[in-house]
C-alpha cells in the first residue's frame, strides 16, 4: 500500500498555492490518506488551508532562506520532508519552483520521477499518464521503485473540494541550509521588456495568431500593421491572452517590423507553452501544422481560417469559420465596444 | 549578387559537389574509398596543404535523401559498387518479385481519349479482357522489365549511403546548404557561391544579413538534378551542345501509403500503368516491406493542357477501379513531387569544362525508354570518380582535355552511353499524341535505336496550347470564358472548376487517403522553409505575365505556392514551395530572342522534410 | 572575465515537422519506422549550445563540448547540420536516444562520462542543457546529472545569462505569467536548463562546419557504447491521440454574422 504525500511550497505570505489545491485532488486519486509536506519562509496559512481537506499529517519545514526560491535550500528542505514524512509515493504540482528541484530530490531519494503528469490511478496498482513527443502520444505507465516522486501539470486536475474531517497533526521539520547552499541570491521577478502584458494564464479564452496575419492578403499586399491593431484591440477588449504560432514567432525573431507587442514567449507549441485556456481561437494560421502540439488542454476550439480543406476542419476544432480573419476580428472589435 | 563594401567570405577546397543524389553518392562512394583506403598513397590537398584532400558536398534540402522518390531499378552500378548489397539493410528495400503492365480505361467518362483510344478501349471490352476498368498486358515490353532489379525509396538509399561515406571522415556532406551559383571566370568554373542568408524575400540586407560564402575548388562536380540553378546557369552561360536542348519534361507526383493489414500486395509488386485518368499521365505503384507502398503519375510536358495539374489527377488516379481495390483502406503517409528530365541523351549539356564536370539527371544520364535514371546517375558519378582519382594520382589539373579523357570517355565507352543512345529518339512519338508516343518507344525499344517515329520537341514554352482547343468538344468557348471570369474573381486557378465541369467527379476526401492538397503538404514531414532567405521563383518581367493569359505555372505548381496574384502576376509562397521545378519547364513566355522563360527558379532553401518520398 | 568550460548535454530527437505514432517492440514502446525518422538535435538543447557559444566569445579561453548520447548513426546526421552553426567539440555516447528511454539511467550513463571529460575543472564548469527535450518533454535528466555531480546551483527556464561584475551569473527564468525570476549566482559550478533564450539561430557557415568535424568524426568513431533501457518501467499503454470532435464548418456566414456568433461564445462563462 502507497502511502501518498503532498508537497508543495507555499506562496510569499505562507498561503497555500492554487496548483496545490489541484495536486491535492492529485494526490487523493492515489490514496485514501493523504499527508502534506509544506516548506517556505512562512507556512503558516497554508497549514490552516488544509484543515477540513481531509489531510490526516501536515509537515512542515519553515526558514528564511526559504524565501527565495533556488535549488539548493529547496532541495534540501523537501528531501527532509519526504524522509521525516516516510511516503512512499510524492505528488507535487508542477510549479515553476517545484520542478527546479524535484528531479534532484528524487535522485537523493534514490526514487524515480515523472513530470506533467496528467492522470493518476490506483486501480490495480498506482498508474500515471503522461504525454510524450510534445504532446503526440500519451502513456500510461507503472513503476515498482519507490519513493515515486509525480509532477502534475496545472489545469490537468480540477481543485480539491474541501472534505472535512478533523485538524490535522502539524509536524515541524527542521533543516540546516548552510551557506554553501546560498551562493544564488534572489534579486526578484522581472516582467517582459515588450510593455504590453499578453500572456494572462487566468483568462478564459486564448487568442492564436498564426502566419497568415502578415502574408498577403485579397488586395495582394501585407497588411502587418492593420493585423497588430486589430490582435491587440481584441486582446484589450476581450481580456484574452495571446498566442502565437512557430511560425509567426519566428517571423518577430528574424527582427522584421511584425507585431512587436509579441516575444517567443507567446509560442504556443513546438518549443512554446501548452496554455490552459478552456477556450482557444485560432486565426490566419496558414497551413501549419494542426495544432494538436500545444493545443492539448484548451477544452473548446474555433478556427477561423480562409482554407476549407485544412487540418482544423477534421475534428481538431469544433467549429471551422471559413473567412477573412481581418474582417471577422473587425467586426467582433466593434461589437465588444459597442458592449462596453 | 553583390553588396556595396560586404566583404564576402571565402575559403577553398580541393573538390566541391552540388548536390546530394544518386549521382553524387556514385562519385562521393568512389573517391571516398580510395581516399580512405590506408594501402593507398595519401592525396594530399592544394587547397589546403600538409592536409588531406578537402571534398566537400553542398545538398540544397534541410538533409540529405529529402524529396525524392520510390524508384524501382535494375540497379546495375549500384550493385556493382556495393556488391554485398542486402536490400534488408536498407529500409524501404526490396527485390523485385513481380511485374505487370496495366492500360487502364477509364471509368468516369471524363478522360480525353482520341478516336484510336477510344476504338482500342470499346475493342478490349468487347472481349471481356476488362477488369475493374483495367487491361493487363500480357507481358511487360523488354526494355522496361525491372525482374532483377531492386524497389527503393531514393531518400532511404541516400541516407545510407551518406552515412557510409561520411563515416569515413574523408569527404564532407552539407545539407541545407544552397548554392546559389558557380563562380564563372571566362568558360572557367573556379569554385561556386553559397546563397546570401539573413535577407529578405527580394534578396536585400535585412537583420542578421550573411553574405554566402565563395568556396574555390579546383574542381566542381555539377550534379544538382535537373532543375538545379547551377547547372542551368553552366547551359546557359556556355552553352549546349548543337541540336541539344532541355525540351521535354514531367512532373512526378507520388505518396507513400500503408497498405491494409490485409492486403494481397507482396512486398516487390511493380505495376507500370498508362491510360488513366488521361491517356498523357503514366502512372506507378510499387510495394515496399512492411506493407508500404509508393503510388504516383507523371504529367508530362507535351501534355499540352495549358491548366495541367497534379495533385487532382493524382486523386483520380489512386481511386481508379483497378488501383482503389487495392488502396482503399489504406493510410497516406508522405507526399512529394519532382521534376524529371525526359530528355534523356538529347538534353545533355556539355559534360565537362575547366574546373568542372557533370554528372546525373542534370547532365541527360537519365533512360528515357527504360524510365531508368537512378542507377544511370551512379554510374556517372563513378564514373568521374575513377576518372578524377586517375587525375589526383598523376597529379594533373581539371583541365577540359583531362577531364574529357578521364571522365567523358569513360563515361562514352560505358552501358549509360550505349543505352542511352538507343533511347535517344524513343520519346519523339508524343508530340504527335499518345499512341504515337507508345508506337514509337516501342519501335525504338526493338530496333535497339535504330527506328523513332516523330520529331525534336520543341522549346517547352512552345509546346501549351489552349485551354479552348483542349476542352474543344466537352466545353464550349463560351462557358470557359465564364469558369475564367469566375476563377479570376475568387483568386483560384483553372483547373478545379474545368475538370469539374468535363465530368470529373469531385474528390470525397476522406482523411485517409484522399486529402487536400495542403493537408498533403503537412503529412510525413512537413514542407517548411527557413526564415531569411529570398524567394527563389521571381517572374522577371511583371509586364509579361499580365499578358500572359494561361498562367500554366498557378496550376501546374505542385504544393500550390504559385497562386494568382492581383494584377496578372502570380504570387510565391517559398514556405509551400516543394522544389519540384515544373514552373520552369511550363512557363509559356520565353523573353525576347532568348532560351529563357519569364519564370526563374533559382536555388532556395527548404522544401519536403521527408526522406521516404 | 574568467573562462568557463562549458558542457551542453543534449540528444537527438525526430524532426518535429514528422508525423509520429508508436509502436510495440520487445523492448518496450518505440516509434515507428524511428531509424527512417529524420531526426535533429533537439530544439531546447540547441539553443543551450548556441548560448554556451555565445558566452564563449565573450569569456575567452572558454571550451564548448556537447555530450551526446544518442545512435551513432543519427548523431553523425544531426552533426551534418548542427556543425555550421557554432564551434565545438564533440564527446558521443553510442546509444538509444527515444522519449521512451529511463531518464535515471540516462543521467547515470552522462554523469559518469561528465566525470571523465579531459582536464574538467569544477571551479569553471557550466553544465547547460535544454530545460526538457521535445522526446521524453520530462525536463528531469539534466538536474539529475547535476545532482549526481553534487552541483547545488540548478536554473531551469534559463532565457539569459549575464556576467556581472565580481564574476558572478545573472540568470533568467521563466516563471508563472509569463515573468522572469532574476537571480544571481556566486560563480561556477552551475546547471543551467535553457528555454528558448534569446538568440536567433546562427546562420551556417561551411568554414566552421569544416573546422568541426575535424573533431566530430573522429569522437564519433570513437563513441563508448551507453545501453540505456527503460528503466523497467512497465507502459500499460502508449497511443496517438484520437481526433474526437465534430467539426461544424461554416462557409457561408458572413463577417458579421461570424463575429456574433464568436462574441457569445467568448462571452459565456
Amino acid at each position: 500500500m502507497d502511502t501518498v504525500l503532498l508537497l508543495t511550497p507555499t506562496e510569499p505570505d505562507g498561503t497555500l498555492p492554487r496548483a496545490a489545491l489541484e495536486a491535492l485532488s492529485a494526490a487523493r486519486a492515489v490514496g485514501e490518506s493523504v499527508w502534506a509536506g509544506l516548506f517556505g519562509a512562512r507556512t503558516g496559512k497554508a497549514v490552516a488551508a488544509l484543515s477540513g481537506a481531509g489531510v490526516a499529517r501536515v509537515l512542515s519545514t519553515e526558514a528564511e532562506a526559504l524565501a527565495e526560491p533556488r535549488y539548493g535550500s529547496d532541495v534540501v528542505a523537501a528531501t527532509a520532508l519526504v524522509r521525516a514524512s516516510g511516503a512512499t509515493v510524492i505528488v507535487a504540482p508542477a510549479l515553476s519552483r517545484v520542478a527546479r528541484f524535484a528531479a534532484g530530490m528524487a535522485e537523493r531519494l534514490s526514487g524515480r520521477i515523472d513530470t506533467h503528469v496528467t492522470q493518476l490511478s490506483s486501480r490495480g496498482g498506482l498508474s500515471a499518464t503522461r504525454w510524450y513527443y510534445r504532446q503526440r502520444i500519451e502513456a500510461t505507465l507503472v513503476r515498482a521503485e519507490r519513493p515515486w516522486v509525480l509532477l502534475v501539470d496545472p489545469g490537468a486536475f480540477p481543485l480539491a473540494s474541501p472534505s472535512g474531517g478533523a485538524a490535522p497533526q502539524l509536524e515541524e521539520v527542521p533543516v540546516e541550509i548552510g551557506p554553501e547552499l546560498r551562493r544564488t541570491r534572489v534579486a526578484g521577478l522581472r516582467a517582459p521588456a515588450a510593455g504590453e502584458q499578453t500572456i494572462r494564464p487566468d483568462a478564459k479564452t486564448l487568442f492564436v495568431a498564426g502566419a497568415g496575419w502578415t502574408k498577403k492578403q485579397a488586395d495582394g499586399a501585407p497588411h502587418p500593421e492593420r493585423a497588430g491593431e486589430l490582435i491587440l484591440g481584441f486582446l484589450r477588449a476581450s481580456g484574452a491572452s495571446l498566442g502565437t504560432s512557430k511560425s509567426l514567432t519566428d517571423q518577430a525573431g528574424e527582427g522584421q517590423k511584425v507585431l512587436e507587442f509579441m516575444s517567443h514567449l507567446n509560442q504556443v507549441g513546438q518549443t512554446g507553452s501548452t496554455p490552459r485556456h478552456s477556450r482557444g481561437l485560432s486565426t490566419c494560421c496558414h497551413g501549419e501544422e494542426p495544432h494538436v502540439v500545444g493545443w492539448r488542454f484548451i477544452r473548446e476550439r474555433r478556427a477561423v481560417n480562409l482554407d476549407p480543406g485544412c487540418g482544423w476542419a477534421r475534428g481538431k476544432a469544433d467549429v471551422l469559420y471559413v473567412a477573412d480573419a481581418f474582417a471577422v476580428m473587425e467586426k467582433l472589435n466593434a461589437l465588444l465596444a459597442a458592449k462596453k | 549578387m553583390t553588396f556595396e563594401g560586404v566583404t564576402r567570405p571565402s575559403m577553398d577546397v580541393d573538390i566541391a559537389c552540388v548536390g546530394f543524389g544518386p549521382a553524387t553518392a556514385g562519385f562521393l562512394v568512389t573517391l571516398s574509398r580510395r581516399l580512405a583506403d590506408p594501402s593507398r598513397p595519401p592525396l594530399e590537398s592544394r587547397a589546403a596543404p600538409g592536409m588531406p584532400l578537402q571534398v566537400v558536398c553542398y545538398e540544397r534540402a534541410d538533409d540529405v535523401g529529402f524529396g525524392v522518390s520510390g524508384v524501382v531499378t535494375r540497379a546495375r552500378a549500384i550493385r556493382a559498387a556495393f556488391p554485398d548489397l542486402d536490400p534488408a539493410k536498407i529500409p524501404m528495400a526490396t527485390l523485385v518479385s513481380e511485374e505487370r503492365m496495366l492500360y487502364l480505361l477509364d471509368p468516369t467518362g471524363a478522360s480525353r481519349r482520341s478516336v484510336t483510344l477510344r476504338a482500342a478501349d470499346r475493342t478490349l471490352r468487347a472481349f471481356h479482357r476488362v477488369e475493374d476498368h483495367a487491361f493487363e498486358l500480357p507481358f511487360t515490353p523488354a526494355f522496361l522489365r525491372k525482374h532483377d532489379g531492386i524497389v527503393f525509396s531514393i531518400g532511404q538509399l541516400l541516407q545510407w549511403v551518406a552515412a557510409e561515406v561520411m563515416a569515413t571522415g574523408v569527404v564532407q556532406i552539407w545539407p541545407g546548404t544552397p548554392v546559389g551559383e558557380a563562380l564563372l571566370e571566362g568558360r572557367a568554373v573556379r569554385g561556386v557561391r553559397l546563397l546570401d542568408q539573413g535577407v529578405d524575400r527580394q534578396g536585400r540586407p535585412g537583420a542578421g544579413f550573411a553574405p554566402g560564402m565563395d568556396v574555390k575548388a579546383a574542381l566542381t562536380v555539377v550534379a544538382d538534378g535537373p532543375v538545379g540553378a547551377v547547372g542551368r546557369q553552366l547551359d546557359e552561360a556556355l552553352g549546349m551542345p548543337a541540336g541539344h536542348g532541355r525540351r521535354e519534361w514531367a512532373v512526378g507526383m507520388k505518396v507513400v501509403l500503408d497498405l491494409p493489414a490485409d492486403t494481397p500486395l507482396a512486398a516487390g509488386t511493380v505495376l507500370h500503368t498508362f491510360g488513366f485518368p488521361e491517356p498523357e499521365i503514366f502512372g506507378f505503384l510499387y510495394v515496399h516491406p512492411g506493407r508500404v507502398a509508393s503510388a504516383g503519375i507523371f504529367v508530362p510536358s507535351w501534355f499540352d493542357s495549358p491548366t495541367r495539374t497534379s495533385y487532382r489527377y493524382l486523386q483520380h488516379f489512386l481511386q481508379h477501379p483497378a488501383l482503389w481495390r487495392l488502396l482503399k483502406g489504406a493510410r497516406l503517409r508522405s507526399w512529394g513531387a519532382k521534376s524529371i528530365l525526359e530528355s534523356g541523351r538529347r538534353g545533355e549539356p556539355l559534360l565537362c569544362g575547366e574546373g568542372f564536370a557533370r554528372i546525373g539527371e542534370g547532365s541527360g544520364s537519365t533512360n528515357v525508354l527504360n524510365s531508368s535514371g537512378v542507377d544511370e546517375a551512379f554510374a556517372t558519378g563513378v564514373q568521374l570518380g575513377e576518372g578524377v582519382i586517375g587525375l589526383l594520382e598523376g597529379g594533373h589539373p581539371f583541365t577540359l582535355e583531362h577531364l574529357e579523357r578521364a571522365y567523358v570517355a569513360r563515361r562514352r565507352e560505358s552501358w549509360v552511353e550505349r543505352e542511352g543512345q538507343v533511347a535517344e529518339k524513343a520519346r519523339h512519338g508524343f508530340q504527335r499524341g499518345v499512341v504515337t508516343g507508345l508506337v514509337g518507344m516501342a519501335l525504338s525499344g526493338f530496333s535497339g535505336g535504330r527506328m523513332s517515329l516523330g520529331n525534336e520537341p520543341p522549346h517547352p514554352a512552345e509546346q501549351i496550347g489552349s485551354v479552348e482547343g483542349f476542352y474543344a468538344g466537352k466545353i464550349s468557348a463560351l462557358e470557359i470564358a465564364r469558369i475564367r471570369a469566375d476563377c479570376e474573381r475568387r483568386g483560384v486557378p483553372l483547373h478545379d472548376a474545368l475538370m469539374d465541369r468535363a465530368g470529373w467527379p469531385s474528390i470525397p476526401l476522406d482523411g485517409q487517403v484522399l486529402v487536400s492538397q495542403q493537408d498533403a503538404l503537412l503529412l510525413g514531414g512537413k514542407v517548411q522553409a527557413p526564415a531569411g532567405y529570398a524567394d527563389h521563383v521571381v517572374f522577371l518581367d511583371p509586364e509579361l505575365c499580365r499578358g500572359c493569359g494561361k498562367r500554366v505555372c498557378v496550376e501546374i505548381c505542385s504544393a500550390e505556392a504559385i497562386r494568382p496574384g492581383d494584377a496578372g502576376t502570380p504570387t510565391f509562397d517559398r514556405e509551400k514551395c516543394v522544389h519540384c521545378g515544373a514552373c520552369l519547364w511550363s512557363c509559356p513566355t520565353r523573353l525576347p530572342g532568348q532560351e529563357r522563360v519569364n519564370l526563374q527558379f533559382r536555388a532556395g532553401a527548404g522544401g519536403l522534410h521527408s526522406a521516404e518520398n | 572575465m574568467a573562462a568557463f568550460q562549458i558542457v551542453v548535454l543534449g540528444s537527438v530527437v525526430p524532426d518535429p515537422l514528422q508525423t509520429l505514432e508508436p509502436v510495440a517492440t520487445p523492448q518496450g514502446p518505440a516509434l515507428k519506422n524511428e531509424a527512417m525518422l529524420p531526426h535533429v538535435l533537439d530544439p531546447w538543447a540547441g539553443h543551450a549550445l548556441f548560448e554556451a557559444a555565445h558566452l564563449a566569445t565573450r569569456a575567452p579561453g572558454s571550451k564548448v563540448t556537447l555530450l551526446a548520447l544518442g545512435p551513432r548513426q543519427k548523431l553523425q546526421q544531426v552533426m551534418m547540420a548542427v556543425a555550421q552553426k557554432v564551434p565545438f567539440e564533440l564527446v558521443a555516447l553510442d546509444g538509444p536516444a527515444g522519449g521512451f528511454t529511463d531518464a535515471h539511467e540516462v543521467a547515470a550513463r552522462l554523469a559518469q562520462a561528465v566525470e571523465k571529460l579531459p582536464g574538467l575543472d569544477r571551479g569553471r564548469l557550466l553544465l547547460f542543457g535544454g530545460w526538457e527535450s521535445a522526446s521524453r518533454g520530462a525536463g528531469v535528466t539534466l538536474q539529475m546529472v547535476g545532482e549526481r555531480l553534487g552541483i547545488p546551483d540548478q536554473f531551469f527556464g534559463v532565457d539569459q545569462l549575464s556576467v556581472v561584475e565580481g564574476g558572478g551569473l545573472e540568470i533568467l527564468e521563466r516563471v508563472e505569467g509569463g515573468k522572469h525570476q532574476v537571480s544571481v549566482c556566486a560563480g561556477p559550478p552551475a546547471v543551467l536548463g535553457w528555454a528558448t533564450g534569446n538568440l536567433p539561430e546562427p546562420k551556417n557557415n561551411p568554414q566552421l562546419g569544416m573546422a568541426n568535424m575535424r573533431g566530430v568524426m573522429p569522437a564519433l568513431q570513437k563513441a563508448a557504447a551507453a545501453p540505456v533501457g527503460q528503466g523497467g518501467v512497465k507502459f500499460e499503454s502508449v497511443a496517438v491521440p484520437r481526433a474526437t470532435r465534430e467539426t461544424r464548418i461554416e462557409k457561408d456566414l458572413s463577417a458579421d454574422q461570424i463575429a456574433r456568433e464568436i462574441l457569445e461564445w467568448i462571452s459565456q462563462d
